[in-house]
């Protein structure tokens, strides 16, 4: 038996809804139709009167979220695409992320925004926004990369009392398969070193990963070793283990498909900068989507998106000063 | 028509050079290849020239500035024909921004001044190559209290030659295998003074000096003085007349000495100590002659006073006393100059009088100097002046 990405997230959810009776899903389409991907396949029958169809409106959506979370339940919203999710902006960030904070009243909401690039997506339904989440004090944002912390993370979403924004990225879904769920999983806010090396530390979350790791065995064929770390969750940032990397290589790249101004590359930068600055042999580079919105064609958006290719020819140039 | 006055490639390495004169006015007639503006590079000064005959219309910059090759400096009015002649396209229309106006493609414009570069040399704005010490192996080496005159040894294996961290580990493991002491905190002092001096561009001069006169007045004082007092005193007195060559380039500006205080090598256990005589130009010869003797004395026990260490604006030393008729010392890092006295030998000197060679004790005299601050010339005539009183020693 093998399980995708996408499997893994409908998994979680049952599973949440199983254990958990103040648990709830609501979003566009979650019900009967089973979500735009099929997050969601099945569960209202499952568990009827607990998956639930919204209005088309992201904002009502998350409004009525914390006003259930206050009332001690636990939601999960789904959004349809990550790139919408924009229009309940104030209702994430400005209620549900200060809520504890204004009345010690825990918001124990679970965002679901599939997110990130697909073939054709185009500006609209491809977007990497977790930048943007983790700018906001109270949120939490998690961008797993691999099927277990898929399911094991979303797990941990729901059980936890602050807002979660939960990045799962859509090219992941059906690409990813692992052989079964997992029975135990790091701790949020716990990076994982996916590869181990000696010669750069290339950062990298979500589906970067395996670009990433996809780099490092090209380099691995040209004699480097690349130490490849997933950061599972953006925010927390686990910086102790991105510094324990580079005290061991020397040499940092961080992968993000998100834009590069003021993203989660530039913040892994500027902490190991601040704090490490000692362990640079070479300056640390960054490699990000372009600065321009995503392309639908094809060609255009494997040239704006970091690319396996990318990384290896990025991680060259530092390995080699 | 106007045609545009340029900045010409005045040289191969010349990325820019300052206006220091307007050879013409506006409105003045020129013609081609004429002198029109002085310009100054780090190199020479030049003129650029007329592009063609016509009159002056304008010049669009000023004076003491610095502007790059290529940069329009003005305008001359020329004729339709004119223009044709030098080979300027009379039909193209003529635009009225300032920067357009260039009719050669090829040229690059970079209007206004021109700010990274250093008298004229383009700093490139990545520090790399073999003195590049990434902030790990600056660390590292922090940690092993290594710097980088340390290095000097190590091929690097990075871009450009850099010395990479593991060039680094591998060098001192090697290191490592070999014997090792350590060394005195003096070797320690001293290394440290010389590595700071050695940054900069240090040169020496020399001449040979007749010591007879000042061996006779030294046989005849009492007590006598060392050799390198007469030579310290000198160099003072020289120093009191123009002060300027012992003066300290920081920035663009030249920092003059307070007052003509100079010290004197003396040689210590596994080092070199430089006790320092106050206000040198003050005293005569005879009254610095006890306080020099106990100087050294207390110098070789190493026990001198603070207020007889430091702050002295250049040193003397008596490298004659280690058998050595030539040296290029290096100036103490807060020092501008270094006077060197090398050991007194027998040689024939050309008598014009006599007609015939006949024999004196000569030694040489260097002075070794910070080329940035002072230049052969400088550097010439102040040691003529100290070997001219060094012969009459009964003045000192």
């Amino acid at each position: 038996m093998s399980i995708t990405y996408l499997e893994a997230i409908r998994e979680a959810q049952a599973q949440a809804l199983r254990e958990d009776p103040r648990v709830f899903i609501y979003g566009q389409d979650v019900g009967a139709f089973g979500g735009a991907f099929k997050a969601t396949k099945n569960l209202a029958k499952e568990f009827p009167g607990r998956v639930l169809d919204s209005p088309i409106s992201e904002d009502a959506m998350v409004g009525m979220a914390v006003g259930s979370a206050i009332e001690g339940m636990r939601p999960i919203i789904e959004m349809q695409f990550a790139d919408f999710s924009v229009v309940g902006f104030n209702q994430i960030v400005n209620q549900a992320a200060t809520l504890f904070w204004r009345t010690n009243v825990p918001c124990p909401v679970t965002v679901r925004l599939p997110f990130g690039g697909t073939e054709g997506g185009g500006p609209f339904h491809s977007q990497s926004i977790e930048a943007i989440y983790a700018h906001y004090p109270g949120l939490v944002v998690l961008t797993p990369a691999t099927v277990e912390d898929a399911y094991s993370m979303l797990l941990e979403a729901v059980a936890i009392d602050d807002p979660v924004i939960f990045c799962e990225h859509k090219f992941l879904y059906y690409h990813l398969k692992a052989e079964k769920l997992p029975s135990e999983a790091l701790p949020i806010g716990k990076a994982r070193i996916a590869r181990e090396g000696r010669d750069l530390t290339v950062v990298a979350y979500s589906a970067m990963v395996h670009e990433a790791l996809e780099a490092a065995t090209e380099l691995s064929a040209e004699g480097w070793e690349i130490e490849v770390v997933d950061l599972r969750s953006v925010k927390p940032l686990d910086t102790d283990t991105v510094i324990a990397s580079v005290a061991r290589t020397g040499r940092l790249l961080c992968v993000g498909e998100a834009w590069p101004w003021g993203g989660v590359t530039a913040e892994v930068i500027a902490r190991v900068a601040s704090e490490g600055f000692g362990l640079l042999d070479v300056p640390p580079q960054r490699l990000n989507a372009k600065d321009t919105p995503v392309p639908y064609h094809p060609n255009l958006w494997m040239a704006h998106r970091p690319t396996a290719r990318a990384v290896a020819a990025a991680a060259r140039k530092i390995l080699r000063r | 028509m106007q045609i545009p006055i340029i900045m010409p490639q005045l040289g191969e390495s010349i990325a820019e050079a300052a206006i220091i004169n307007f050879l013409v006015q506006p409105g003045d007639a020129v013609t081609a290849d004429q002198d029109l503006i002085e310009v100054e590079t780090n190199k020479a000064t030049m003129t650029v020239t007329s592009p063609c005959s016509g009159r002056i219309e304008k010049f669009t910059v000023q004076l003491n500035e610095s502007y790059a090759v290529g940069a329009v400096l003005g305008q001359i009015e020329a004729t339709n024909e004119e223009a044709a002649r030098v080979g300027l396209d009379v039909a193209a229309p003529v635009k009225n921004s300032e920067t357009d106006r260039i009719s050669k493609p090829e040229t690059i414009v970079r209007s206004g001044r021109v700010q990274p570069t250093v008298r004229g040399l383009p700093v490139p704005a990545n520090a790399k190559g073999a003195s590049y010490l990434s902030p790990r192996l600056k660390a590292r080496m922090d940690e092993l209290g290594l710097h980088a005159a340390d290095l000097a040894g190590i091929a690097g294996s990075g871009a450009a030659g850099r010395v990479t961290v593991e060039d680094f580990e591998k060098f001192i493991a090697h290191l490592e295998k070999q014997r090792m002491s350590k060394a005195s905190s003096m070797r320690v002092a001293v290394a440290d003074a010389m590595r700071r001096s050695w940054t900069r561009p240090l040169a020496t001069v020399g001449l040979p000096v007749a010591l007879d006169a000042l061996l006779a007045h030294r046989k005849s004082s009492n007590p006598k003085p060392g050799p390198a007092l007469y030579a310290l005193r000198a160099l003072a007195i020289a120093l009191s007349e123009n002060s300027a060559p012992a003066g300290r380039l920081v920035g663009s500006k030249i920092v003059h000495p307070s007052s003509i205080d100079v010290g004197f090598a003396v040689e210590a256990e596994d080092g070199v100590l430089v006790p320092v005589i106050r206000n040198a130009d003050k005293k005569s010869l005879k009254d610095l002659t006890e306080r020099y003797n106990e100087l050294v004395e207390l110098a070789r026990q190493r026990k001198l006073p603070a207020d007889a260490t430091g702050g002295s604006i250049a040193t003397v030393t008596n490298y004659g006393t280690f058998g050595l008729i030539w040296a290029t010392p290096i100036p103490l890092p807060e020092q501008t100059l270094v006077l060197g006295m090398g050991a007194g030998r027998r040689a024939p000197f050309w008598d014009e009088a006599k007609g015939q060679f006949v024999p004196v004790t000569e030694a040489n005299l260097t002075l070794s100097f910070d080329h940035r601050v002072l230049d052969g010339g400088g550097a010439g005539r102040l040691l003529q002046r100290i070997a001219e009183l060094m012969l009459k020693p009964e003045k000192l």
